[in-house]
């Protein structure tokens, strides 16, 4: 059974079965990215002034990566050319340089998916935010994890219903205790766990258990109601159980897990409860940039960040800064006759990254860090912004102990929301996450098929080169809409 | 398609010479992001913005779907096909943003809640 | 199946001489009717399935108060039933969610569009097999793990998805959030589950789209084809240009879950009482949008292989050609085309203004034209047939006037003010049910009793037949009929104790005073001459029949197996005298299907053509006054084409 044009076209249509199946797909393609462009959109028009974290205009967040997503789309052109000189290649018959194009290519894609890798990394990794309670927010760093509550736990309690405690998971790798099991429903008191896996087994154990125990209680309950017993005896199975370990152990938890936690005790939201002693909650935090945009003008000088950061010198620096930029913003719009915009006079960022900070941090800094404080006047803006380029490129590259980069300690009951610049810190990283991710997965994909008409096309290009050719046209197809996809995504995500 | 009689050296041509012509539009608009002069209206992303950025990706990537995706030697079928596609995403986009910009009424409210007596001082 | 393969594959070895293991020929088969049948067969397991799903939570509907009989002691109902071994409002929420998406994306969707048009739409057409056979049976697989994902998810300790079949955000977003490991809870899952099954619908309307417009058999002019491959083509496009939205919404809400991100989360949210951590700024209108982008569109997926399966049926069991054949191909174009601008309807209480509520009512009430036309033509196309009364007719039949009442109930919801009353209640569910269970079900119900000859070269048992069409056509108005009473009283569709609230709503409207039905009543003691129906009573009544429509499901799935080994034999490869070039095959049809290459000698519905001597004119058979030049046929599908 052979089916009918696999190569040749149909002469109605003038089509080959795959290239009408390509068409159709991309058009399917257009729809997701186009759900995707839809979602940015509505998402950036819909938001409210004032209320919703304002979309970080693409050069303030990408001042770094600029300069990547642009070598980035150099780099997807390339390889899309490469693709259409691969299949001339191909069609004159010229296997060794269709070879060596088909290589160039995925090379380009490699290149393009680790500078994407790089931009990924830097954001996940050293970029870190901290929004107050009155909606002031901190940009910078975090220090060693201290996000997570840390906790020395003594004993836990856990429910037996439900998926396993999540509060194993808070415990440091290599630093499980022995559980001594003092309490439970089962005869297992005193099994003593050793290892997390243990852990879990015996869990399940007595999840089966309890939900037998469960079963035959029930069972009693409706047979007793069924022979018109009033008022009979209600179910009830213990299904809670303590956990005792031998020696503290320490507990990195994760806030986004916890309900709630005090000195002597944290609750998981899974129900689950550690006691013990609070090492402690405090953030520890290096402090770029503060952003009062969320926050009202008349508020702004009273704004809580102030307290936190405790610097007279920093406060003093943003509002200069913020005279400047309603200077610059006063030369726009007076001279056309119009008022500025409401939305432009809220945004201030102060760019903090030469300052030195240290309000907690001890009498030993003191002296110093106020001297650079009086010593770093205002800039002019544009120059500002450039010398601070330079100097979030060496944060980049790992160099975070440059000179009198100091950490503050924000109170955790102060904090509103805090994360790195992950998809979760806001929907403009939500939406540039999703979708580059979502476009990573389309080069991968690509990239992988390029490569295995490459590598495994010769015995089809001996067979029926004209088969081959219209392959690397069909995944050369698929290759440019990838291509045309960031052509789009690069200006809505990097410069507008 | 023809096969062997084919010019393929005028199609190299032309695929070199869009190669260019998206390597300076590229240039183009990352000089209309980052220098300050180039920006349309007030500092920031305005709707001018906005338009002259994408317009430049359109012709972008009108190149490349006409040059690169052969799409100028397609006959109609494709066209019809993704004439309706681009037809439904407009109306995706063009009618969840109608139904955004239209509520049936202002939402004020929003500002109280989540602000405090954010209305008043205003 | 495997019978029916073998047979296959038997005449396929005397042809070829290769012998194929075991597993390459039933399991990862790459023959379309083979993956029709796996479709069939998945989905027919889904349905039932989604059916008992709906029987337990009848039970709760009906006797709130009670025990469910026999389902107390199975280990499952354990965790979720309440000491007394009543229905739980966790356990309502997480059937009704996963009843709604089992039978629309798992039941009918496969079973119309995977399985019918798998097996039928090549064969129509006079092609050898799918264009892509391998991405064909990728799509089926993609579809099983999809499903086996949203059958496992029951077992998690959280349990199924709870947030209704929309999982609409912020609830889909925050149920279930207490867990430590979010991806494997039920919600989730439902997510991931979601995403395979588009992917799955994708690849496999592109497949479909693909087939058509390539693979048609010599002659096979656009305006030739059976009007059934007209409604896969546009149910093609339907999939292929709805779907991704919601694979955005899905790939976006599972962002909201695992990562944290806030696309559909407001700022500000509360949950239990606790701000909800999260940045904020998201919409959760902009999930219902893309939602709704597909599930509109999707409503229209589960109607036309129906119709079109009716429209096959129909004028082969009146002898009459299909009434207006050309107006119901451009209906069904312009319907497709509608359903793309019609989904905001759904969303009238979401706050949308006037001047965008009028667009949708606008372009909602003139969907129903297309609709209509569709409806009307089959309605005219048995007038004056000298009509053969067999069990797919019986379903045909039954078809027209179920999927007419479900259209029309349908026309207040269209307008926002009546909308305003009626969302959420009794009467959406009463009305969409219409459409798709005694509508669509039965149209796949006539369509598998039509080609069962084809697919196993025996016929479904008659009696067996009867047995199972009347009682389901009465049950089903018994469940469905009260409903549209329930909801214009203001029943609320998600309350899993059958609407306590309304108890006290009781009407006179079933036997108002002194008319003839209240005298007859009180002639026959059924009930007081002037006592009112207690509206939340009707509840049993639906209840009741829903279990015996169950019960009367049981003759069709003895019919459906045994028919197989016992049934009549066909005496012909064309049992029915039909037209189109299925029934021009071997029966079953080898690999390859046919033994000759197809050609179409003519239209799809030429029965008694004045002059001929049998009452029917196959496409298949040659007329070498009507053999299309191939300019002529060039012309005519550059006209029409897409």
């Amino acid at each position: 059974m052979e089916i009918p044009h696999e190569v040749t076209p149909r002469r109605d249509t003038g089509l080959y079965n795959a290239k009408l199946g390509i068409w159709l797909f991309l058009a399917s393609e257009v729809m997701l990215f186009g759900g995707l462009f839809s979602a940015y959109v509505f998402l950036r028009v819909g938001i409210q002034d004032g209320v919703d974290n304002p979309w970080p205009w693409g050069l303030n967040v990408h001042k770094d990566f600029v300069w990547l997503g642009f070598i980035n789309t150099l780099v997807l052109i390339a390889s899309s050319v490469g693709v259409v000189f691969a299949w001339v290649a191909l069609k004159e018959r010229n296997w060794k340089l269709y070879q060596r194009y088909m290589y160039a290519v995925v090379g380009c894609a490699v290149v393009f998916m680790c500078l994407k890798g790089i931009e990924y990394n830097s954001k996940l990794n050293h970029h870190f935010g901290i929004k107050l309670k009155d909606n002031s927010v901190m940009e910078g760093a975090l220090v060693n994890n201290t996000d997570r509550i840390r906790f020395e736990g003594t004993s836990a309690s856990v429910s037996l219903q439900g998926a396993v405690p999540v509060f194993i998971k808070s415990i440091p790798k290599g630093e499980f205790p022995t559980f001594k099991v003092v309490e439970g429903p089962g005869s297992e008191e005193g099994v003593e766990l050793h290892s997390d896996s243990e852990l879990k087994a015996w869990f399940h154990k007595e999840r089966r258990a309890i939900s037998g125990k469960l079963t035959e209680e029930r069972k009693r309950y409706r047979s007793e109601l069924a022979s018109g017993v009033a008022n009979p005896t209600p179910v009830s199975v213990s299904s809670s159980a303590k956990l005792t370990s031998s020696e503290p152990f320490v507990l990195n938890a994760n806030p986004r897990k916890v309900v709630l936690h005090s000195d002597s005790v944290v609750n998981f939201k899974d129900g689950s409860k550690v006691e013990g002693k609070l090492i402690s909650d405090d953030v520890e935090f290096i402090v770029h940039e503060v952003d009062l945009q969320l926050v009202l003008p008349q508020k702004q000088r009273e704004s809580m960040v102030w307290n936190v950061i405790n610097d007279d010198g920093a406060k003093q620096q943003f509002f200069e800064q913020q005279d400047t930029e309603y200077r610059h913003l006063r030369e726009y719009y007076e001279p056309r006759g119009e008022v500025i915009p409401e939305k432009m006079l809220r945004g201030h960022i102060l760019n903090l990254h030469d300052v030195h900070l240290g309000g907690h941090h001890g009498d030993d800094h003191g002296d110093d860090h106020h001297d650079a404080v009086h010593k770093s006047e205002p800039k002019p803006s544009a120059e500002g912004a450039e010398e601070a380029g330079h100097e979030r490129e060496e944060a980049l590259h790992g160099d975070h102990g440059h000179g009198g980069e100091h950490s503050i300690k924000v109170p955790r009951e102060d904090i509103k929301f805090m994360g790195n610049h992950g998809p979760r810190y806001g929907n403009y990283y939500a939406i540039y996450f999703t979708m580059t991710a979502l476009h990573g997965l389309h080069v991968i994909g690509g990239a992988l098929v390029l490569l295995f008409f490459t590598v495994f096309g010769k015995k089809l290009y001996l067979k029926n080169p004209e088969h081959l050719a219209n392959r690397v046209e069909v995944g050369g197809l698929f290759w440019h809409f990838v291509d045309l996809i960031w052509i789009f995504l690069f200006p809505i995500m990097y410069l507008l | 398609m023809a096969e062997s009689t084919h010019d393929w050296a005028k199609h190299k041509k032309s695929y070199l010479a869009v190669f260019i012509a998206l390597c300076v539009f590229t240039c183009i608009t990352l000089a209309l992001g980052l220098v300050p002069w180039l920006d349309f209206g007030p500092p920031g992303p305005t709707p001018a913005d906005f338009v002259v950025g994408l317009a430049i990706a359109g012709v972008k990537s009108s190149l490349v779907a006409l040059i690169f995706m052969h799409l100028n030697h397609e006959k109609g079928l494709v066209y019809k096909m993704l004439v309706f596609t681009f037809l439904f995403f407009l109306s995706l986009m063009a009618l969840t943003l109608f139904a955004g910009a239209d509520p049936i009424r202002e939402q004020y409210d929003t500002y109280e809640t989540t602000n405090g007596k954010l209305t008043e001082e205003l | 199946m495997s019978a029916a393969t073998a047979e296959t594959n038997d005449q396929a070895h005397e042809e070829h001489h290769h012998v194929e293991p075991f597993w390459k020929k039933y399991i990862f088969s790459t023959d379309h009717k083979t993956i029709g049948l796996q479709y069939g067969f998945t989905a027919l397991v889904f349905l039932a399935f989604g059916f008992f799903l709906m029987m337990v939570m009848r039970w709760s509907i009906a006797y709130p108060d009670r025990a469910v009989p026999m389902l107390a002691d199975w280990p499952w109902f354990q965790a979720w039933l309440d000491d007394g071994g009543k229905v739980t409002g966790d356990l309502y929420n997480m059937f009704g969610a996963m009843h709604g998406t089992i039978m629309v994306f798992l039941g009918i969707v496969p079973l119309a569009f995977g399985a019918f048009g798998n097996y039928v739409t090549p064969l129509q057409i006079g092609a050898p097999d799918m264009a892509f056979p391998r991405l064909n049976m990728a799509s089926y697989w993609l579809y099983l793990l999809g499903g086996v994902l949203m059958f496992v998810s029951f077992f998690l300790p959280s349990g199924a998805a709870k947030a209704g079949w929309t999982n609409y955000s912020p609830l889909a977003t925050t149920t279930d959030i207490h867990y430590g490991d979010l991806f494997w809870t039920g919600q989730t899952q439902w997510l991931v589950a979601m995403a395979l099954l588009i992917t799955s619908s994708l690849l496999g309307a592109v497949n479909f789209i693909c087939t058509i417009i390539n693979l048609r058999c010599r002659g096979m002019s656009w305006m030739r084809l059976p009007f059934f491959v007209w409604a896969m083509l546009v149910t093609g496009f339907l999939l292929l240009l709805a779907f991704p939205p919601l694979e955005v919404a899905a790939i976006m809400q599972l962002m909201d879950r695992l990562a944290g991100t806030s696309f559909f989360v407001p700022t500000g949210l509360n949950v239990s009482g606790m701000a909800f951590d999260a940045a904020g700024g998201g919409s959760p209108l902009l999930y219902q949008h893309l939602f709704w982008f597909l599930a509109h569109p999707e409503v229209y997926v589960l109607i036309l292989p129906a119709i079109a399966i009716v429209a096959e049926i129909i004028p082969c069991n009146t002898r009459k050609p299909l009434w207006g054949y050309k107006t119901m191909v451009y209906a069904v174009m312009v319907l497709g085309f509608l359903a793309f601008i019609v989904w905001a309807h759904h969303m009238y209480i979401t706050g949308m203004g006037p001047a965008i509520s009028t667009f949708f009512q606008t372009t909602t009430v003139l969907i129903s034209v297309p609709s209509v036309i569709l409806i009307t033509s089959l309605l005219i196309s048995m007038w004056g047939g000298s009509i053969r009364f067999n069990v797919p007719m019986l379903f045909a039949t039954a078809f027209i006037p179920m999927f007419g009442i479900g259209g029309l109930t349908g026309l207040p919801l269209a307008f926002s003010l009546p909308d305003l009353h009626l969302h959420d209640t009794y009467y959406v569910i009463a009305h969409f049910h219409y459409v798709v269970a005694p509508g669509t079900i039965f149209g796949l119900f006539a369509g598998i009793y039509h080609w069962y000859p084809k697919i196993t070269g025996r016929m479904m048992g008659t009696r067996l037949g009867h047995l199972h069409f009347w009682p389901s056509l009465i049950f089903m108005n018994g469940i469905f009929a009260p409903m549209f009473f329930q909801g214009m009283a203001g029943f609320h569709r998600r309350a899993f104790d059958g609407g306590k609230a309304y108890e006290q709503i009781s009407t006179q409207i079933f036997a108002e005073p002194n008319t003839f039905i209240a005298n007859a009543c009180e002639m026959l003691n059924v009930i007081e001459p002037d006592a009112a129906v207690r509206m939340i009573d009707l509840n049993i009544v639906t209840s009741g029949s829903a279990w015996l429509l169950a019960v009367f499901q049981v003759p069709f799935i003895i019919n459906l197996f045994i028919s197989k080994f016992i049934g009549k034999k066909v005496n012909s490869d064309n049992p029915w005298d039909a037209t189109t070039l299925e029934w021009a095959t071997p029966t079953p049809p080898p690999h390859g299907n046919f033994l000759t290459e197809p050609v179409a000698y003519r239209g799809p519905y030429e029965y008694s053509v004045p002059g001929e001597a049998r009452d029917f004119s196959p496409q298949f058979e040659d007329d070498p006054s009507t053999i299309p030049s191939e300019d002529k046929k060039d012309k005519e599908s550059e006209e029409s084409s897409v």
